[in-house]
């Protein structure tokens, strides 16, 4: 027996604290440490109201459709289809305005009904057939992929956007503070609202923490589900409908990418505060990361490519960190 | 403590040895100082109240866990357990209540995970090794094929492979967590037999049980722990009852005196007619009236539980109709049973009962949302109504926790229990259904809780209460039945309501026809 070579490798309790501590914090932390970093080394591009503002405004439409995933997630489900079905909402807001002539509001009302029957399609498949909600969201997904050429026809719809639609996503609110922020806010903190401090929302934790427990406590499962879904779609479709409004077209598969960095916003968020739980703060501080992050690449000239890397690396870095602060904290 | 030499036993010095182990969990001091000895060959029983810190010295010896201070002997040189591995290379072998399995596999393959396996020009010789395990199988008694797949083996059997896992592993301690608590009466003598048999092999079992009947019959010594401490260690020769019970609860127990209820007993609250769902439960009435404790009895597998499923709404009916208050009732889901006045506290409360990351307060709460809120236009969560109508159930039942926003998952059984149930008292159901409420749970919280049941009772509510201990129902019921194959096969009221007639009962043949 190894009796004297094994010594033990306990963790005061302080030590212990220290590192859930860190866990929890790991990427807020993380986000100051660059914030803080980007500012000692480009001190006149980057720390500047008017970069930030243009940071938050950048990463506004990435945080709505993060916010809405964090939904899905939240019930326990995910949904694949966020950025397709962006995609196609971008396309099919500025066609119902150019092509047929429909007035902007009713559009935009229009699309984002669209979002909703989209999620309550991908919640009906997924309580109601059971089938695996990455299965079912991906083939949405790739149904409405489909949809949208079939729509555009292929051609990206440019000519005639009015002005008024570009104003949208360009204008600004009092004090200059840009649309897109303004949404995003009303969104990110309607959604917190909703999940933290409503009884809607425990129930939505509920589901998400323990659906037999839920259901046997009196919760509908299915019902909180599906909202889960509708509400991820519907912010799909804000994201699709600012985002043709920014671009000034309607593009099949402008938005795909969304969901990439929207998935990384709602993990990293996940290992943000609390412990491994999905939350809309969190996401939001996510998103934020990934904002900041490739900012300050591009301040600094670095190659497009440099971003996916380093957007695959943060989010692999900061929850598996926080995952093992968690397991060794817990021994 | 006393020397050990006892007749039929090996009175060598103990094996294994942990000494003055502490440990705690965040602020929670789960031991405080806890010793036990294990010597070869011996059935070792472990008691204790929920929360006393039998788990948290098994966590400890499994290697899940490492404690603060202490020091664990094996073969009297000091060692330590840093990972599960290196328990089972030390030769431990852990049996616990949830069983883990890998469902598409056959049982050999299941034996053997994790072991190093015969193979034959690098590919693994099957049937090479199921000539193997064969003898060790049948030693214990396993009848399914080892080809055959684990997943529809009833829980007896999963136990039967665990401990054949552990013999093929050449294990020196077994240690098993409530070994009987979802086996039948005769699935439990046979596992008996083969933990005599293992014992008399010279393999030491640590025998974790609330079954205090289990304990007197089989261990040649049992330790008991109360609030993180070892409190005696007591040999065969002095094994009691009593002698247990006073190690436990470290005081007297006061037997529960029936409460008349003020209620008058004749107004129905639910009425069942012929329900049915094939093959479990195959066509049930009865009525429960308001102010009653109605307990249903009977065997593991009677279909107790899916008729609860039935009239909760959880399962689909075949057949069969009820009334509830007068009304029919047709539940569609549990959301629509709980609508409609019903609330259950379910058999397994770690899977079905309780969300175990969230806090106290969110589990007690998750029944009444809407008794919470500002109003029901504006349905936010009102904290001062959350925290004020939580404390007043944490006090009402007492919970020992160490805030409301305490994780409900670190709480003991006992405690975990009682927020299911607390649930409940918060919303005030018509109809309260209760599967295996004591149910790994200590015998003070057991008290407590059958207290509380009967003054749900004496409020008026009507309450339906499953439980395959015999003992449980004559403290707690006014009227009892007892289901066989999915059947009413008797109805007990008043002193007929008896450990021996619901025995009796269980095992009487179901009508014919």
């Amino acid at each position: 027996m190894t009796a004297t070579a094994s010594t033990n490798r306990r963790l005061s309790p302080q030590a212990k604290t220290a590192l859930g501590f860190f866990a929890r914090y790991a990427t807020i932390l993380g986000l100051l440490a660059m914030v803080v970093a980007f500012s000692l080394l480009s001190p006149r591009a980057f720390p500047t109201l008017n970069n930030f503002t243009n940071v938050l405004n950048q990463a506004s439409l990435a945080m709505i459709i993060a916010a809405g995933l964090t939904l899905a997630v939240v019930v326990g489900e995910l949904d694949l289809s966020v950025g397709f079905a962006a995609s196609l909402h971008g396309i099919l807001v500025t066609g119902l305005i150019v092509a047929n002539g429909l007035p902007i509001p009713l559009a935009i009302l229009i699309v984002l009904v669209v979002g909703a029957v989209i999620g309550l399609v991908n919640g009906l498949i997924v309580t109601k057939i059971k089938v695996n909600s990455v299965i079912a969201t991906l083939g949405v997904g790739t149904i409405l992929t489909g949809l949208a050429f079939a729509y555009s026809a292929g051609v990206p719809i440019v000519a005639g956007v009015p002005e008024a639609f570009l104003q949208l996503s360009l204008g600004r609110w009092l004090y200059g503070v840009p649309n897109n922020i303004v949404v995003m806010v009303l969104v990110v903190g309607g959604l917190w609202l909703l999940v933290e401090r409503t009884a809607l929302g425990q129930e939505i934790q509920a589901v998400g923490g323990n659906p037999a427990a839920a259901r046997l406590a009196g919760i509908d499962v299915d019902r909180i589900k599906i909202l889960g879904f509708i509400i991820s779609g519907v912010c799909a479709a804000l994201t699709g409908i600012l985002l043709a409004s920014r671009l000034g077209s309607g593009t099949a598969s402008a938005a795909d990418s969304y969901l990439l960095t929207a998935f990384a916003a709602v993990f990293l968020g996940s290992a943000t505060l609390r412990d491994g739980e999905f939350h809309v703060l969190g996401t939001l501080i996510g998103a934020l990361i990934i904002a900041f992050g490739f900012n300050g690449l591009n301040i600094f000239g670095a190659p497009t490519y440099s971003q996916y890397i380093l957007q695959g690396a943060i989010l692999i870095i900061a929850v598996g960190l926080s995952s093992l602060g968690r397991s060794i904290a817990e021994r | 403590m006393q020397p050990v030499l006892s007749a039929g036993m090996p009175a060598a010095s103990p094996f294994l040895v942990a000494e003055t182990i502490e440990k705690s969990y965040g602020g929670v001091q789960a031991l405080r100082g806890v010793s036990i000895a294990l010597h070869a060959g011996e059935v070792h029983g472990l008691v204790g109240a929920n929360g006393a810190g039998k788990s948290t010295l098994i966590r400890i010896l499994a290697g899940l866990v490492q404690p603060d201070s202490g020091r664990i002997l094996l073969d009297a040189a000091a060692t330590s357990i840093p990972t599960p591995h290196r328990a089972t290379d030390l030769g431990m072998s852990f049996i616990h209540q949830e069983l883990a399995f890998v469902p598409g596999m056959t049982v050999v393959q299941n034996i053997m995970l994790g072991l190093p396996k015969k193979s034959r020009l690098g590919m693994i010789d099957w049937p090479a090794i199921a000539r193997d395990v064969a003898p060790v199988a049948k030693r214990v008694g396993i009848t399914a094929p080892l080809f055959a797949n684990v997943k529809g083996l009833s829980t007896a059997e999963n136990w039967l492979i665990n401990i054949c896992r552990a013999l093929i592993r050449k294990a020196r301690l077994i240690v098993m967590d409530e070994p009987t608590a979802s086996l039948s009466a005769s699935e439990s003598e046979k596992l008996f037999a083969i933990i005599e048999d293992l014992s008399r092999s010279g393999v030491a079992v640590l025998y974790v049980s609330h079954r205090l009947d289990e304990v007197l019959r089989l261990c040649h010594r049992v330790t008991a722990f109360r609030d993180g401490r070892s409190v005696a260690q007591i040999d065969k020769q002095e094994l009691t009852r009593a002698a247990l019970v006073q190690a436990i609860v470290g005081g007297s127990v006061e037997r529960l005196a029936r409460t008349a209820t003020a209620v008058r007993q004749d107004e129905v609250a639910l009425r069942v007619e012929d329900l049915a769902r094939l093959p479990r439960v195959k066509g049930v009435s009865f009525a429960l009236r308001r102010g009653e404790v109605l307990g249903i009895g009977g065997l593991v597998g009677a279909g107790r539980t899916e008729l609860v499923r039935l009239i909760y709404g959880a399962d689909r009916v075949d057949s069969g109709t009820m009334t509830l208050a007068g009304k029919p009732f047709a539940p569609r889901n549990p959301a629509a049973a709980v609508r409609a006045g019903l609330g259950l506290v379910p058999e397994e409360r770690r899977a079905e009962g309780l969300v175990l990351t969230k806090s106290v307060a969110f589990n007690l709460q998750l029944a009444n949302l809407a008794g919470i809120v500002r109003s029901p236009a504006l349905p936010l969560i009102d904290y001062r109504r959350r925290e004020a109508s939580s404390l007043a159930a944490v006090r009402d039942l007492a919970i020992r926790t160490q805030s409301i926003e305490t994780p409900v998952g670190r709480l003991s059984g006992g405690n975990q229990q009682k927020v299911v149930i607390g649930r409940w008292l918060l919303r005030v159901p018509k109809v309260l259904i209760l599967d295996e409420p004591t149910r790994g749970v200590d015998i003070g919280a057991r008290a407590e809780i059958h207290r509380l049941i009967r003054d749900l009772a004496v409020k008026g509510m009507a309450v339906l209460v499953i439980s395959s201990e015999p003992d449980e129902l004559p403290d707690l019921c006014d009227r009892v039945l007892v289901m066989a194959e999915g059947r009413i096969v008797r109805e007990l009221a008043g002193d007929a309501v008896t450990r021996n007639a619901i025995i009796e009962a269980s095992y009487a043949e179901g009508p014919t026809g």
